[in-house]
């Protein structure tokens, strides 16, 4: 089964968010973000109300929910668990939208449903009801067709308690909430489909449209229990009274399209100047707030407040930076060139970046990271870090691997690439050049995918490749030819599976189908769907050795631990994490592995590296006021002696430099990654200080952050946050008399960084560290 | 699939691709979305729709259900609309025809049809709210579309061609095991569902494991055909199936719904192909 995103109700219920996403239903914890409770039921859900039983003095919390199935589930708001169900005995079909009607005079509540095919349900649910645990149906007290088909949403009018209204996506009707008879009814204007409404007064209701549009009407007298011409229109032409339009509430003012309709609710506030608000979400990201007037205003209604997602990007400052940006900016252009595809290669060190402009980059990775992080003698250096650029797409390069990382049987020098020009280059990796071009696809390289171990020989040899005109080819790097081409597909590629043994190549497509096709003759051997496609995928995962790499490897296992939220595995994983870690970090050759997981958190780590090089140099930084912060929180006495390692701006201009080629060079891969991991990481911890004491207003050391817990940020976060200190301990703990001052640093003036740099990490620096890693006990 | 000359250095051919565009987005997309509906149209028509107070007008179905060659079961079937109402079972072995009819206080229907005809008809509406005068100004309104029409379809079809996977327990305290007028004994258990155009009926024959049993006790997981010697446990008691029974019977007008939605599929597919071969045109611009 394929997941889609496309329904999704959301509502806020004090500190938990419930989130419906086709088939799964998550609780979340919206202080950290944590996900707390996950189920997921055979039916997809479209619609989720929040609704809370009072039986006696107790109060619980249950979720009503309705999708594609014909009943309406309830659901204990703690567990997720299924309670009970409302079922239908008459033309039992989907409900397409819900309302929970509270009555102040009887215990009883109702519920008040519309089916897709437009008969109106009516459950009571009593306070017996509602105890119930067993799994016996509720069936319903009343059902009237009404013919609303394709109804988008219902809801009560809590000022009158006697109509109810109802939007469809062509017209909105207003009913008596009594005998459910018609009061008047509403034609959308051409183009218009309503998506939902709400009584705003006693006499008025707002109601929007896909498009993110909102119309207030007047109802007309008919409509109101007040008036004594309510009923009057009853089994009369509906057409006759179109209520007049009030006011019209500002379109988006970006006519940009959205992936799906905006989300919009109507509140009632409970402060004054916004009593009545019309909240919009929308799925570029932007937020709007509308207060509604009682006065009607005179035009349209402008937009209270709004803001985006795209607005906050564009704030940040300084813009996080890209890792190959230095080579990248073109002379008269804003914008670097962006980089489009990545691998990086640890066995080498080297990090090979495919750009929009069709050429390729390889540079030494950290190196390159060292640009963007850190401050020192390599900044006067230009065209600096050492690359090369292999030319030869015309267009953006999608995809790039190193096929040699995967398996040894590949030649370690071929690199292959995929374009958006239908080709797939073959690069040599030591000398660039360009070994042979396949043009074998109709449509732009999407995928470049490595065959399993166990497939015949002439297939090891060979790179698979998916492209967007629904083609697979199995391209041939020692034959420098494709030896099999299955295009016979009508449907996007989703997956590419393997079945060695058979010499099967397994496509599974978009529509749920699946080909099977013979590597060796290129025969399509079947092509299935239902439920045999699904068993054949599930057959080739079961007997698919593990083909993926220990790194990789203990990732996954890290993030099942952590979905699974279990703390042994998790510490299990932690201490097996860290062991290889500080291995690799010592040992020379693979020290720069680190650096892919550093490189996630480079833009807090540059922006804080920035500010420590600001603050010690005494000038105003234009870090703002984080960097102003700092002077008055000390940092902590790890922090602060650890920060000699960042080679300032200031100490370099102090000095006569005289031989820049020769310093970087000799120190090596080991050098450079040590240097990089330490300062970015004294850096991340300060800020991560700074933030914390800002955000309690106390001034913090390490250990206080690590002894007493969270201080209310994510606990989540924290465990990531926790995690990288742990590694960073074990790493300093494993390094006695480590410096990172060559013996060319050693001869600066001691008064320009106003302390000589320390041999060694300071006592009390260890101190700190070995609290930190009790933790890990 | 339509195929572009990639060149970019003579005008005509540039300004080619922009009118042949606009006719795709005014002419060519209204026709294959007509030709959509239509198809649809047809598709949702074989479903016959039970519309409120019209129940009588439903033409009544029987099916036979057997397999010729080992004829341990034969079923009748007599359905109306998708709720089957009266039932016959011949087992062989016990040489006994059961006779069931379901329950008329309580509704059973096959619901993975309901829903393929809801999951229809929202593909429906969602094509009906474009209509002829309806302007595409983008590729990217057409592909939005056709995303949330192919979704519904696939959606649909999903249902006909995969049916739910239950476990036994799952199965035994099932709304469809309540249905029955004589109740069903209790050592058989039976389903009902779809696969693809056929309709299918399990009959399983359980016996119970004694519980000082020497066996392996070990419960089946969820299959949509269960083997005999799988075992579950309901209610303290441990019972495993001796015997399973399927038969099944081919539904014309579901053989003729499964190619309708694979053709609309296809249809849509092809015009999201021909949109993406104009939107890669535009992307490939020269640096």
């Amino acid at each position: 089964m394929y997941r889609d995103t496309s329904h999704k109700a959301f509502t806020n219920i004090g500190f938990t968010l419930y989130h419906v996403v086709s088939r799964e239903m998550c609780l979340w914890d919206v202080n950290d973000g944590r996900c707390i409770e996950f189920t997921k039921l055979a039916c997809a859900h479209t619609g989720i109300q929040f609704y809370q039983f009072t039986i006696g003095t107790e109060k619980e919390g249950r979720l009503l929910c309705n999708g594609h199935y014909p009943e309406i589930l309830v659901v204990d708001a703690t567990s997720l668990e299924v309670l009970y169900s409302l079922v239908s005995k008459i033309c039992p079909d989907w409900i397409s939208s819900m309302s929970i009607i509270r009555s102040h005079r009887t215990q009883e509540d109702t519920v008040v449903a519309v089916s897709v095919t437009g008969i109106l349900k009516v459950w009571i649910i009593t306070a017996e009801v509602s105890k119930m645990q067993d799994l016996d149906p509720v069936f319903e007290e009343e059902s009237k067709p009404i013919y609303c088909q394709g109804c988008q949403s219902i809801s009560f009018c809590s000022f009158t308690q006697s109509s109810l209204l109802v939007v469809c996506s062509k017209y909105w009707r207003v009913f008596d909430a009594g005998d459910y008879s018609l009061l008047c009814s509403v034609a959308s204007e051409s183009d218009q489909s309503w998506t939902g409404g709400e009584f705003v007064a006693a006499d008025k209701v707002i109601i929007w449209t896909e498009d993110g549009c909102s119309y207030i009407y007047k109802l007309p007298a008919s409509c109101l229990s007040a008036s004594e011409h309510f009923r009057s229109d009853i089994g009369k032409t509906k057409e006759g009274s179109i209520p007049p339009l009030i006011y019209k509430i500002a379109e988006r003012a970006d006519k940009q399209l959205l992936i799906c309709p905006p989300v919009t609710r109507f509140f009632f506030g409970r402060r004054e100047p916004f009593h009545k608000l019309l909240i919009q979400g929308d799925s570029a990201g932007r937020l709007s707030l509308w207060s509604v007037p009682d006065s009607t205003p005179r035009q349209t209604l402008q937009v209270s407040s709004t803001i985006s997602l795209q607005e906050a990007f564009d704030k940040l400052k300084p813009v996080s930076a890209g890792i190959i940006d230095q080579l990248s900016v073109l002379p008269g252009k804003e914008e670097p060139i962006k980089v489009t595809a990545s691998v990086y290669i640890p066995s080498q060190g080297r990090l090979v970046c495919g750009r929009e402009d069709g050429s390729i980059i390889l540079v030494p990775a950290t190196q390159t990271a060292i640009v963007q992080l850190l401050q020192g003698e390599h900044m006067l250096r230009r065209g600096w870090p050492p690359h090369r650029t292999l030319r030869g797409h015309r267009n953006k390069v999608t995809c790039v691997l190193y096929p040699y990382q995967v398996s040894a049987r590949y030649d370690q020098r071929s690199l292959v690439s995929g374009g958006v020009d239908f080709s797939v280059i073959v690069w040599d990796i030591f000398t660039g050049e360009m070994k042979h071009i396949f043009c074998v696809h109709g449509g732009e390289i999407t995928q470049l995918i490595v065959p399993p171990e166990n497939c015949s020989t002439r297939v090891q040899h060979c790179v698979c490749s998916v492209a967007s005109d629904h083609s697979v080819g199995l391209l041939s790097l020692r034959e420098r030819k494709c030896i099999m081409l299955a295009s016979r597909h009508l449907f996007p590629i989703q997956v590419i599976k393997w079945r060695p043994a058979d010499d099967y190549l397994v496509v599974g497509c978009s529509d749920g189908s699946v080909y099977v096709w013979q590597m060796d003759t290129g025969a399509l051997d079947r092509c299935v769907m239902g439920i045999t496609a699904v068993e054949i995928l599930n057959a080739c995962d079961e007997l698919a050795p593990a083909t993926v790499d220990a790194l990789s490897h203990s990732a996954v296992n890290l993030k099942q631990a952590m979905t699974r939220r279990s703390l042994a595995a998790l510490k299990n994983m932690a201490q097996h994490k860290l062991q290889t870690l500080a291995t690799n970090l010592l040992a020379a050759d693979n020290a720069d592995k680190v650096t892919t997981a550093l490189i996630t958190f480079r833009n807090t780590r540059k922006q804080t590296s920035l500010e420590t090089g600001g603050a010690r140099r005494g000038n105003s930084s234009p870090g703002g006021q984080f960097a102003a912060g700092s002077s008055e929180v000390p940092a902590s006495p790890a922090a602060h002696h650890l920060g000699q390692v960042c080679f300032t701006k200031k100490r370099l201009q102090g000095q006569s430099y005289r031989k820049p080629s020769s310093t970087l060079a000799p120190r090596g891969l080991q050098f450079d990654t040590c240097g990089l991991v330490l300062s970015s990481s004294v850096s991340f911890q300060e800020s991560l200080l700074r933030q914390l004491s800002l955000a309690t207003g106390r001034k913090l050391t390490l250990s206080d952050i690590v002894g007493k817990g969270a201080y209310g940020l994510s606990r989540a976060v924290t465990t990531q946050h926790l995690l990288s200190v742990i590694s960073l301990a074990n790493t300093l703990m494993g390094m006695t008399n480590a410096t990172f001052v060559g013996e060319h640093m050693k001869k600066a003036p001691a008064s320009l960084c106003g302390a000589t740099p320390p041999p060694s990490p300071s006592p009390s620096l260890r101190a700190s560290i070995a609290d930190i890693s009790v933790i890990k006990r | 699939m339509l195929y572009l000359v990639l060149s970019c250095n003579s005008s005509p051919l540039v300004q080619m691709p922009e009118e042949e565009f606009n006719w795709l987005l005014k002419e060519e997309v209204h026709a294959v979305l007509k030709q959509l509906q239509d198809v649809l149209k047809e598709a949702s028509r074989r479903f016959c729709m039970p519309s409120p107070g019209l129940e009588s007008q439903l033409k009544q179905e029987n099916f036979i259900l057997g397999s010729s060659t080992y004829g341990t079961l034969r079923c009748c079937l007599f359905m109306l609309g998708f709720s089957p109402q009266d039932i016959n079972l011949k087992i062989a072995k016990s040489s006994q025809v059961l006779h069931f009819q379901f329950r008329e206080d309580k509704q059973w229907k096959l619901q993975q049809i309901q829903d393929a005809r809801n999951h229809v008809n929202q593909a429906l509406q969602l094509l009906s709210s474009r209509d002829e005068t309806y302007h595409f100004k983008t590729g990217a309104e057409v592909n939005k579309l056709m995303d949330a029409v192919m979704l519904q379809l696939t959606r649909a079809r999903n249902r006909l061609t995969t049916p739910a996977s239950m476990t036994l327990p799952e199965l035994a305290t099932s709304g469809l095991m309540k249905m029955f007028t004589p109740p069903m004994p209790g050592d058989a258990m039976i389903n009902f569902y779809i696969n693809l155009s056929k309709l299918c009926l399990t009959v399983y024959q359980l016996h119970v494991l004694p519980p000082n049993t020497t066996k392996n006790f070990r419960p089946a997981g969820s299959s949509v055909l269960h083997n005999p010697g799988a075992m579950f446990e309901l209610n303290n008691n441990r019972f495993e199936v001796s015997h399973v029974h399927k038969v099944e019977c081919v539904v014309p007008w579901l053989n003729d719904t499964l190619v309708f939605f694979t053709i609309s599929l296809q249809l849509c597919q092809q015009l999201k192909d021909k949109i993406s071969v104009f939107s890669s045109f535009w992307n490939y611009r020269p640096f």
